[in-house]
C-alpha cells in the first residue's frame, strides 16, 4: 500500500490544513513529573559531594515533589491536576489572569461588556473634565442594526432653548411636589452594595450637581443623608428600614423617614432589570450591628427579600398599596419595575384607572440593568431590554390615556448622552443611571461587585480598598460628569431641532425594525 | 472553637516552641552550634541565615498565617535531617537534636496538611 503523503505531518497540521505550535500537554506533564524528583535528587547529590548549601534547592524540590504527589495521587477534585500533575497549575494560573489580560491587551476598544472601553472612556473624560472629542471617524459598525438619533435640518439656536424642569406629584396636586431641573438621577445603590466612601462621594457630587440620588433598598440611608443631597428613598420587597418583623410595611417608620427634609420621594421597587421577579437573601454572616440597625432586621438569622411585596399579590392589591404609601408618606411615590408581560402591565394600568390611583412616576428598568449580584440566568435571560420596553410602556400609557397622570423614568446602561437622549425621545421624562456614576467615581469594570474586593473601593467595605476613594476628589468627578452630560444634551437637542427635552419624540429615533434593540 | 482548630493550634505551638527555644544557641554562637555549622561548611552565615528562617517560621506558626510558617519550618527541618543523615549522624552527641528535627518536621507537615487550602498559589486546588 502506498504511504500517504501527509503521514509525516503532525495531526494538528493535516486536520486544520495549516501548521501551528502544538503543545503536547501529556508529554510535557510526563517530563515535568520525572524532572521534579530527579532535580531534587541531583541537588541532593550536589549538596552531598560539593557543598551543603545546595540542599536549600534540594529542600525546595522535595516540597514540589510532595505537592505534585498530592495532586496526582491524593486529591480527586481536579481532573487535570490528577492526570498531569503540577504543570496543569499553569492552566489555572494563566486562566485566572485571563480577564485582566484581555482587558489590558487583547480586547478591542468596542467589544468589552457590559461597557466597552470606548463607552467607559467617554464617562471618564466627562468626569475628569477632559476633552471628549474623537478623531478620524466612529469606531462603531454602521450595519443597519443600530439605534440612531435623527437630527433636524433646522437646528435650534441656543438662545431659544428652554430649561429642563419636571415636577413629580403635580398631577395629584399634592403639597410636597418635587422638581428636578436636570434629567439625570443617580440610580438605586444602597449602603451595603456600596461602601460608605462611595455612597458619600456620590451624594456629595449629587449635591454639587443639583441632582437627586436614589438610596437603594439598603434601609435607613445614614450615609446618603450625610451629604445633604436630595434623596429618593427606595423600598424593596423586604422594606429594609421601614419594615415590621414579618416584612410588612411599618407605617410609623415610613412616616418618620418621609418627614426627613432630604427625602423628596419614595420609590416602591417591584422588580429590577438585572433579576426581575427574583428575591434575595441577606446571609446572617453579613449582618453587622450597623446593617441590622439600618435595615431594621434582627442579628444572627438570615433575612429573606421575597420576590414580591407581601401586600401586593395582584393588580388590585398593588394599586391599593401604592395608594397606602402615598397616604402615609405624603410625598411623590413612584414604582420601579422591569417590564415583562404586556397584558399584566395593561391590567395594572386599568386597575389604576379603576381605583383612580396613579403612582407619581413609573421607572422602567431595562433587563440590561446592573446589580451587585444576581444569578446568571436572570441577568442574561430575564426581562425586556429598555429600548424594547420603553416604547411599549409609553404606548400602553397613551392608549389608556394616562400618560399625563404620571412621569416615566427609565434605567438600563444609559451612561452616555446619546443613549440617554434616545430614552428620552422614546418617552422617558428622566434618566436613572447607576453605573454611569460608578464609572465617574473611577470604576474600572473589574466585575467584582459581589466579592468585597472592588479594587477601586466602590463596592467594598474593606477599609484597605476604600482608602483610595477620596470623597472630596471623587465628588468633583460626579459633578463634572453631570455638567458635561448637560453640555452634550444642549448641543444634541439643538441638532435635533428641539428647544427642550419635552419636544423630543420617537420621530427623533431611528429604530431598526429587526434589530436587537438593546443598549 | 472546634476540635480541629484546637488540634491545629497544638501542632503549631509544639514546633514553634522547639524552633524558638533553640534559637539562642544559634544566635549566641554556642560552641555546639558553631561546630555543627562548621561541619556543614556554612559557618557563620548559614547558622545566622537558618536562625533567621527559624525565627520567622516560629513567629508565623503562632499567627493566622501559620501555614507559611509550617512550610518554612518543614523546609528547614528537611534540610536539618539531610544534614544529620549525611554528615552529623543521627545518634550519639547529635541524636536529641535529630529527634527534635523529626518532631518539628512531623508537626509542621500536619499543620500544612490541615491548613493546605490556605497555601499561597496552591491552596485553591488543595481541597
Amino acid at each position: 500500500m502506498r504511504e500517504k503523503p501527509y503521514k509525516h505531518l503532525r495531526i494538528s497540521e493535516h486536520r486544520g490544513g495549516m501548521s501551528r505550535l502544538a503543545v503536547d500537554l501529556p508529554k510535557m506533564a510526563v517530563a515535568t513529573n520525572i524532572a521534579i524528583p530527579a532535580t531534587a535528587v541531583l541537588f541532593g547529590a550536589l549538596g552531598y559531594f560539593i557543598h551543603f548549601a545546595f540542599h536549600f534547592l534540594t529542600v525546595s524540590f522535595i516540597f514540589l515533589t510532595l505537592v505534585n504527589f498530592f495532586y496526582r495521587h491524593v486529591q480527586t477534585r481536579h481532573t487535570l491536576l490528577r492526570n498531569f500533575g503540577i504543570i496543569a497549575q499553569m492552566r489555572y494560573l494563566i486562566e485566572s489572569i485571563g480577564p485582566e489580560l484581555r482587558q489590558y491587551l487583547y480586547a478591542s476598544d468596542t467589544e468589552e461588556k457590559p461597557f466597552s472601553r470606548n463607552e467607559r472612556a467617554e464617562v471618564y473624560r466627562k468626569a475628569k473634565n477632559a476633552d471628549s472629542s474623537q478623531s478620524f471617524g466612529s469606531l462603531l459598525n454602521f450595519d443597519n442594526h443600530e439605534i440612531k438619533l435623527r437630527h433636524s435640518l433646522y437646528p435650534v439656536d441656543k438662545e431659544f432653548q428652554q430649561p429642563y424642569k419636571v415636577t413629580f406629584g403635580e398631577e395629584r396636586k399634592i403639597k410636597n411636589t418635587y422638581t428636578i431641573t436636570k434629567p439625570f438621577i443617580i440610580s438605586a445603590m444602597s449602603y451595603g452594595a456600596l461602601g460608605q466612601n462611595a455612597v458619600r462621594a456620590l451624594a456629595r457630587g449629587a449635591k454639587a450637581a443639583g441632582i437627586p440620588m436614589n438610596t437603594g433598598e439598603g434601609g435607613y440611608p445614614k450615609y446618603h443623608m450625610m451629604e445633604d443631597c436630595d434623596l429618593i428613598f427606595q423600598m424593596g420587597t423586604a422594606k429594609f428600614g421601614v419594615r415590621n418583623n414579618d416584612g410588612t410595611l411599618n407605617d410609623k417608620k415610613l412616616k418618620a423617614l418621609a418627614k426627613k427634609p432630604q427625602i423628596k420621594m419614595i420609590e416602591i421597587k417591584f422588580s429590577q432589570g438585572a433579576k426581575p421577579g427574583k428575591g434575595g437573601l441577606l446571609p446572617k454572616e453579613k449582618i453587622t450591628a450597623e446593617i441590622a440597625e439600618l435595615r431594621g432586621v434582627p442579628m444572627g438569622e438570615d433575612v429573606i427579600s421575597p420576590p414580591h411585596h407581601k401586600e401586593c399579590t395582584d393588580a388590585k392589591s398593588t394599586v391599593a398599596f401604592i395608594k397606602h404609601v402615598q397616604d402615609v408618606a405624603q410625598l411623590p411615590v413612584g414604582i420601579k419595575m422591569c417590564f415583562g408581560r404586556e397584558d399584566e402591565f395593561r391590567a395594572l394600568i386599568k386597575e389604576m384607572k379603576k381605583q383612580k390611583v396613579f403612582p407619581d412616576y413609573i421607572t422602567i428598568d431595562g433587563a440590561e440593568g446592573g446589580t451587585g449580584a444576581a444569578p446568571k440566568s436572570f441577568m442574561d435571560e430575564s426581562g425586556l431590554p429598555i429600548f424594547k420596553s420603553l416604547p411599549i410602556v409609553n404606548r400602553i400609557l397613551k392608549e389608556e390615556k394616562v400618560r399625563n397622570k404620571l412621569k416615566l423614568m427609565c434605567a438600563g446602561k444609559l451612561i452616555n448622552p446619546g443613549k440617554q437622549m434616545t430614552a428620552l425621545a422614546l418617552g422617558a421624562d428622566a434618566i436613572y443611571t447607576a453605573r454611569g456614576f460608578m464609572l465617574a467615581l473611577g470604576c474600572i469594570q473589574a466585575l467584582q461587585c459581589n466579592k468585597n474586593t472592588c479594587p477601586v473601593g466602590i463596592t467594598t467595605h474593606d477599609p484597605h480598598f476604600q482608602k483610595g476613594l477620596v470623597i472630596k476628589d471623587k465628588a468633583v468627578r460626579v459633578a463634572n460628569y453631570v455638567k458635561n452630560l448637560e453640555h452634550d444634551f444642549e448641543e444634541m437637542l439643538a441638532s435635533m431641532g428641539c428647544a427642550s427635552v419635552k419636544d423630543l419624540s420617537p420621530e427623533n429615533v431611528y429604530l431598526p425594525r429587526d434589530a436587537e434593540c438593546t443598549t | 472553637m472546634n476540635v480541629k482548630t484546637i488540634i491545629t493550634w497544638i501542632f503549631q505551638i509544639i514546633p514553634a516552641v522547639i524552633l524558638l527555644q533553640t534559637l539562642r544557641f544559634k544566635f549566641t554562637a554556642d560552641p555546639m552550634s558553631v561546630e555543627i555549622f562548621t561541619a556543614l561548611g556554612m559557618e557563620p552565615w548559614g547558622r545566622i541565615l537558618i536562625g533567621i528562617l527559624e525565627l520567622i517560621a516560629g513567629i508565623l506558626l503562632l499567627t493566622p498565617r501559620a501555614v507559611l510558617g509550617a512550610v518554612l519550618a518543614f523546609g528547614v527541618m528537611v534540610g536539618a535531617i539531610i544534614g544529620h543523615v549525611s554528615i552529623l549522624g543521627v545518634t550519639g552527641q547529635h541524636g536529641p537534636l535529630f529527634l527534635m528535627a523529626v518532631a518539628t518536621l512531623i508537626c509542621s507537615a500536619i499543620v500544612i496538611h490541615l491548613r493546605r487550602t490556605q497555601l499561597p498559589l496552591f491552596g485553591k486546588t488543595m481541597e
